[in-house]
């Protein structure tokens, strides 16, 4: 049996575990359920000794293992594996695996190793990269299934594994859930962790229930009802009201691109692209990653400017009206060593509210970030925390903030929920939604087809850099793939 | 701001009880070593404003490298940028004789801050617009300004009776007196405290602070939300070059009054230590470098007392900076990263204070 108790770690002011008590039997597999910074990568990393507890202790079978060594923990037979792979990423994956205990130790002998994984992996049904694939140009998904080899290479008596559907694909699922029934069989104790509620119902013998650093449902069964469940991770769930979303708008035209092109090294990126965004409605705009959405994110934050055609505001649309949240909040929405209100300011037009001449104005800056930290549901300590510090959700949240703040007229957001769970999702719509039918425009760039069908009024697809407006019967999740795929274009 | 001089103090106790080891093994008593260290650096109100004088240009430069590498602008040229500000200031101040003494003193610090600021701005601006890492063009430059100087004063700039390979003096009225002599006490601490104070206010008060610091924590979201990041890369360097040539000329108008070549013992480099010490921060900086001016002071009077050689303080000096790296190694991934091309984790702290 493992069991964690009384662990409670600290990250500055945030508690990330509030003296949590866990428990898994062999031969099951245990799901660990909690929305996004409920604290469910801490705690794996205590048990598999990659972070110190402040308190508390963790056993397996009854012996205390030493706290803050990852080697002790994997001795002793726990293996963890990560939400984002701890591997070399310059380097090829038969080298990670040589360097991950495979082959023969003090050789240097690929072939050997890849022998090895493949006799490893041909018996647990999972697929290899190519040979001699430098990790760097492969995908996440390639990514944890060789760190999922890693860990079985080991034969671990545990084995925890931190969101990993969130990186498989659909396809791979059933094979990953046989693997694990597998592990359960063998008498091992699996640990899943997942914000998905349908995923750990389906899957687990039992459920633990954390949030906020707590546990909140102790190994309770997965019968237990789907909406009980989300009660139980979120505290009280408000995903907006259907009613609420406002479909057909103003008509009250606030924004007009106008044949825009983007050529680059002779290639048409963006091609010919006319759209009209008007005021009270959430225009989407579905498509494949990569096909011009992040270049015409940028062109309409002026990051680039156009090969050809024009952005047109409306007469009474000033430029500093138009917010924009780009989809990768880590490197291009926020700065994480600064602090929370420090990335409010990082907008222009707020940055220019909190200045007289050239001095800022901190007092009113942080009041502002005190301010959006209560209104938007903020998880952080205080307007001086740094984003880093803040979990997934609540950096979308701060960032979402930041957009409202500048009491824009358009907000262009571009997949702005991928990755969060439902309860910053559900935040996120709403204040999409609210925007909206305040009279504001939205143009929702996603990938995300359920999120597109249920918050848009009208509906584009964007395929090599072109666009075309969709007919009400052609808004189901199939027909829309086989848009997105380009079969128009 | 507490927490970060804490930690440094620590590492300098630290340094100091491994060196004692050292030199117990040696057969020296370390309570004698440090206390003809702390004689020679505090022990006369002579020896206390020797170490002053010693930390004055210290503090120029450790301003210059604070303000360039929390822009993530690795300035590794202030001591060329020092050196073409003492040149500049060198060359005009013979021929401010007979002018009112605030006159010619401001000329004299303009040209040092001047010509510091095109040095550094010259790196900045091959940064920005050609792309060339600035490590390796400030390195260069510093070669260029050291052989440029030294060109001065053998030849343009040379003294009259052409028996030196020293420049002509500056003029009386553009000195920066001594307040009490015989001590070398003088008007360029006092600047230095009070640069200090403005680019803490600039780094932490201002939009350009802020611009600055967005830069240097995560360049790309920067030019997502519209910053200048070419115009602010030269402006920064500038700025940095600026801070590092007023070192170069308040040494020239204050203690040498003319240029010769060995002007600058390693200043612009030192100071990368003294900033580093001092976690950026602008009033740390004050600190550190009065702690590296009072061990530099102190070594010769220890080498006088006990015979040991004053190249001891600078181990002493290596190992603070090493001690400290080690336990915030985030610095290195940042500046590692850059020199490497690598991204460093997304998230590493900044090598930065909070205000
Ligand atoms: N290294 C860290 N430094 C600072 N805060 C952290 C660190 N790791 C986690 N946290 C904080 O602890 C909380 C729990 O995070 P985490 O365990 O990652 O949550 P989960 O995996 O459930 O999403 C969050 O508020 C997060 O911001
Ligand atoms: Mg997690």
């Amino acid at each position: 049996m493992l069991a964690a108790r009384a662990i409670t770690r600290r990250f500055g002011r945030t508690l990330a575990l509030d003296g949590v008590d866990f428990e898994a039997h062999a031969g099951e597999i245990h799901a660990l359920l909690g929305e996004n910074g409920a604290g469910k990568t801490t705690l794996m990393n205590v048990i598999a000794g990659a972070t110190r507890p402040n308190s508390g202790e963790v056993t397996l079978d009854g012996a205390a293992l030493n706290a803050g060594s990852p080697q002790e923990a994997l001795k002793a037979g726990i293996a963890a594996v990560h939400q984002s792979p701890m591997l070399f990423e310059r380097m090829s994956w038969e080298e990670n695996l040589a360097l991950g205990g495979f082959g023969r130790r003090g050789r240097y002998d690929l072939r050997a190793v890849a022998a090895e994984a493949a006799a490893l992996a041909s018996q647990l049904g999972l697929k290899l990269p190519p040979p001699r694939a430098i990790l760097e140009q492969r995908s996440v998904s390639e990514r944890v299934r060789l760190e999922l080899l890693r860990a079985l290479s080991f034969e671990p008596l545990v084995l925890i594994l931190d969101e990993p559907t969130s990186v498989l694909a659909p396809s791979e699922l059933a094979g990953f859930l046989e693997l694990l029934e597998r592990l359960r069989a063998e008498g091992r104790i699996v640990v899943w962790i997942t914000h998905k509620l349908a995923e750990a119902r389906a899957a687990a013998d039992r459920i633990t229930v954390l949030r906020q650093g707590r546990v909140v449902a102790r190994a309770i069964s997965p019968e237990t009802p789907e909406r009980e469940l989300a009660q139980l991770m979120l505290g009280e769930l408000a995903p907006p009201d259907a009613a609420a979303i406002p479909k057909g708008g103003s008509g009250q035209s606030v924004l007009l691109l106008d044949n825009l092109l983007l050529i680059e090294d002779g290639r048409s990126i963006i091609d010919g692209l006319t759209l009209e965004l008007s005021g009270g409605e959430i225009t989407g705009l579905a498509g494949v990653d990569g096909n011009g959405q992040t270049e015409l994110v940028e062109l309409l934050a002026r990051v680039r400017t156009p090969s050809g055609g024009s952005i047109r505001l409306s007469a009474r649309t000033e430029a500093a009206e138009i917010a924009v949240i780009p989809q990768d909040r880590d490197h291009d929405g926020l700065v994480l060593d600064m602090t929370l209100w420090e990335n409010l300011l990082l907008e222009p037009g707020l940055r220019e509210r909190f200045t007289n001449g050239s001095w800022l104005d901190v007092a009113k800056a942080r009041a502002l970030g005190a301010d959006v930290i209560a209104r938007y549901k903020i998880r952080a300590a205080s307007p001086d925390a740094l984003a880093a510090e803040l979990s997934g959700g609540n950096r979308q949240r701060l960032e979402v903030a930041r957009a409202m703040s500048l009491k824009p007229k358009v907000i262009i957001a571009h997949n702005i929920c991928r990755g969060l769970d439902l309860a910053a999702t559900a935040d996120v719509h709403r204040a999409l939604v609210d925007f909206a039918a305040a009279g504001g425009a939205v143009l929702l760039i996603s990938s995300d087809l359920d999120e597109l069908l249920a918050l848009c009024g009208r509906l584009f697809v964007i395929s090599r850099g072109k666009i075309r407006e969709t007919e009400p019967a052609e808004r189901t999740p199939e027909r829309l793939g086989l848009l997105m795929a380009g079969a128009w274009s | 701001m507490l927490w970060p001089l804490i930690k440094s103090a620590a590492a300098l106790a630290l340094a100091i009880a491994l060196i004692s080891i050292v030199l117990v093994a040696l057969g020296v008593s370390p309570v004698a070593v440090f206390a003809a260290l702390a004689e020679g650096a505090f022990g006369s109100w002579y020896a206390f404003t020797d170490t002053v004088v010693k930390a004055t240009p210290l503090v120029f430069t450790g301003l210059a490298i604070a303000v360039a590498f929390s822009a993530a602008l690795w300035n590794i040229g202030a001591d060329g940028q020092l050196l073409v500000g003492a040149i500049l200031s060198g060359a005009i101040g013979p021929f401010l004789g007979g002018w009112p003494r605030p006159i010619a003193i401001t000329i004299v610090l303009v040209a040092g801050a001047l010509g510091g600021a095109i040095w550094g701005g010259l790196a900045g601006w091959l940064r920005a617009r050609r792309d060339v890492n600035e490590v390796i063009s400030t390195i260069m430059l510093n070669f260029v300004a050291v052989q440029t100087l030294s060109w001065c004063v053998h030849g343009p700039l040379m003294e009259a009776t052409r028996a030196y390979p020293a420049s002509t003096p500056i003029a009386e009225s553009a000195h920066l007196g001594f307040y009490f002599p015989p001590s070398r006490l003088n008007l360029g601490i006092a600047i230095g405290i009070i640069l200090a104070i403005g680019c803490h206010l600039l780094l932490f008060r201002t939009s350009f602070g802020f611009e600055l610091r967005a830069m240097g924590r995560n360049r790309r979201a920067a030019a997502f939300f519209g910053l200048p990041i070419a115009s602010l890369t030269v402006r920064v360097m500038a700025l940095s070059g600026a801070l590092a040539g007023l070192a170069g000329s308040v040494q020239v108008a204050s203690i040498t009054h003319r240029l010769y070549e060995k002007l600058s013992p390693g200043w612009g480099y030192e100071a990368i230590a003294v900033a580093l010490v001092a976690r950026l921060n602008p009033i740390g900086i004050v600190a550190a470098a009065f702690l590296f001016g009072a061990l530099d002071n102190g070594s010769q009077a220890m080498q006088r007392a006990v015979g040991v050689s004053p190249v001891l303080v600078q181990v002493i000096e290596g190992m603070v900076i090493l001690i400290l790296l080690a336990f915030d190694t985030p610095i290195w991934s940042r500046l590692g990263g850059r020199l490497g091309g690598a991204k460093g984790p997304a998230h590493a702290p900044a090598l930065s204070p909070d205000a």
